[in-house]
């Protein structure tokens, strides 16, 4: 598949901040297995998600629209830098940009990778986090 | 006197590695008793690791750090090794539909040797491409044991040696740290440099080393009770 | 796996591990953690919108393996004050549910100056296979 390179570089914002509820974040231990169901409460008392929670925040569905001719791909991996915590209340709006496409072949046969690089901040306008997703899709045609 | 190199390793110079090269020399070091390598080659996705330069860190740990490639080609991966300008003016290992043959004959003739690695890996290893395409000529040696290979795939790769023929390597295949050395290649010779590796990879004088640890054979999660989905 | 009382990181050496902890995620947990986390696809819920895509059957979000990966991290920590500022994770096969999973750890790196320790992590399957790599980098702050 042809890879298109004027893509990279291509931003896409969020469309409203996503604000983060006690109840968001219990969920999500639930789910992942935190004791008791509850995140560690910060120093000041409020509710702190899990560093895992950062990869929750995502805007991909804005990016599969805007490269229909990908198709929906697979998650190939994350690379995730935590630089603050995120607290129940926390208003978070994110940004992503397409940092890199490439092909390479492998078990599935040829696939074009896409990393697409988001990057969290909070109401006080703090960096929360860098999320770099890595995309996988299957070119068409192949076997596998 | 012999000398043991994990030939197949990659650090975080290619995509989908996260090991620093630092890193896999001070586990090296730690783990000395379980693999006893004398050094690793670097054998990084669809580049030549030009700039690179490991000389401080191979005095330091005292373990030999030579750099080689893994390029994709129309019959599987392939690891390049001897590596030198002409060669890459010859192939842009970024292609990932290199020819085989070509690559083969044309790395040889400019001083290097390629070995085809995870024959018995589906859709790029050389055991799949045999199925329905000729047999490779001038094949030196195929990597036999490759640390990172699933349920059947080293085997299918013993079924193309015997019947091929082909000399057997063994590399770990490496993307983390912890892993590097888990298999590796046994040299009757002594290598210390690119241009020995390449001389003893042509002699046929080596066997792959096994240094996985024996496990138990893994058990099946418990079967679902009647009702469950 | 419950909280230890807390890292120090002058007791940490290389080759340390993390783990070895079992775990098997249910499909009512990945289904869970889905919903949790907004993800709708239909191969995070149930066998036929799997297959119906390709896949053998429904299978857990990469996100979840990289969670539970970050509480290995999290856990050996316990509550003092080491904070884990990076993870990054390879997914190379998928990962099913109902089925028996082990994570791993090694420390493989200490950098004294910055105080920070590199750990190798891995979720290991049935097949003795690893579908799920990754390393974190743990921080402590000045002595």
């Amino acid at each position: 598949m042809a890879i298109d390179q004027s893509l990279i570089g291509q931003q896409f914002e969020a469309t409203e901040p996503v604000t983060v509820t006690a109840e968001a974040i219990a969920a999500f231990c639930a789910a992942l297995g935190e004791e008791r169901g509850q995140s560690r409460p910060g120093p000041d008392g409020a509710i702190v998600a899990p560093p895992a929670f950062a990869v929750t925040f995502r805007n991909t569905e804005a990016f599969f629209h805007y490269t229909p001719r990908f198709g929906r791909g697979f998650d190939a991996g994350k690379e995730v830098e935590f630089l603050a915590p995120i607290r129940a209340g926390d208003s978070i709006s994110l940004t992503s940009v397409i940092r890199k496409m490439y092909e390479k072949t492998g078990r599935s046969g040829t696939m074009t990778f896409v990393v697409l690089r988001s990057t969290l901040i909070n109401q006080r306008r703090e960096t929360v986090a860098h999320v770099d997703h890595r995309f996988v899709h299957r070119n068409p045609g192949e076997p596998g | 006197m012999a000398t043991i190199l994990d030939l197949h390793s990659h650090s975080e110079a290619s995509d989908d590695s996260r090991a620093p090269v630092e890193a896999y020399l001070n586990w090296i070091k730690l783990r000395r008793a379980e693999r006893p390598l004398d050094g690793i080659v670097l054998t990084e996705h669809r580049q030549f690791n030009r700039a690179a330069d490991y000389r401080a860190l191979e005095d330091r740990f005292g373990v030999l750090v030579l750099r080689a490639s893994e390029v994709e080609t129309d019959y599987g991966h392939m690891l390049v090794f001897g590596v030198n300008d002409d060669i890459l003016r010859r192939f842009d290992f970024a292609n990932v539909r290199l020819p085989a043959q070509e690559v083969i004959d044309g790395v040889a003739r400019l001083g290097g040797v390629v070995v085809p690695c995870h024959p018995g890996r589906p859709t790029v290893g050389l055991c799949e491409h045999y199925e329905t395409k000729p047999p490779l000529e001038n094949v030196a040696a195929v990597e036999l044991l490759n640390g990172g290979s699933r349920k059947g795939e080293n085997e299918r790769t013993a079924a193309l040696v015997e019947r091929f023929g082909y000399h057997a390597i063994g590399g770990s295949d490496s993307h983390m740290v912890s892993l590097i050395g888990l298999c590796a290649t046994r040299f009757e010779a002594e290598v210390r440099s690119i241009d020995e590796l390449v001389r003893e990879l042509r002699s046929g004088r080596y066997a792959p080393a096994d240094f996985r640890p024996r496990r138990p054979q893994p058990r099946r999660a418990a079967p679902e009770a009647a009702g469950s989905e | 796996m419950s909280a230890a009382a807390g890292k120090r990181f002058e007791t940490i050496a290389a080759g340390e591990a993390l783990g070895p902890h079992e775990i098997v995620i249910d499909k009512a947990r990945a289904r869970a953690y889905a919903a949790a986390c907004g993800m709708d696809s239909g191969r995070f819920h149930d066998d036929e919108a799997a297959r119906a895509e390709g896949l053998p059957g429904m299978i857990i979000p990469g996100n979840l393996s990289l969670g539970l990966l970050s509480k290995l991290v999290t856990d050996w920590l316990g509550a003092g004050t080491g904070r884990l500022t990076r993870i990054g994770t390879t997914y190379r096969a998928i990962v099913s549910p109902d089925r028996r999973l082990i994570l791993h750890g090694f420390v493989t790196h200490i950098e004294a100056q910055a105080r920070s320790v590199e750990i190798d992590v891995w979720i290991e399957n049935e097949e003795a296979e690893r579908p799920v790599i990754g390393t974190a980098t743990v921080v402590f702050p000045p002595a």
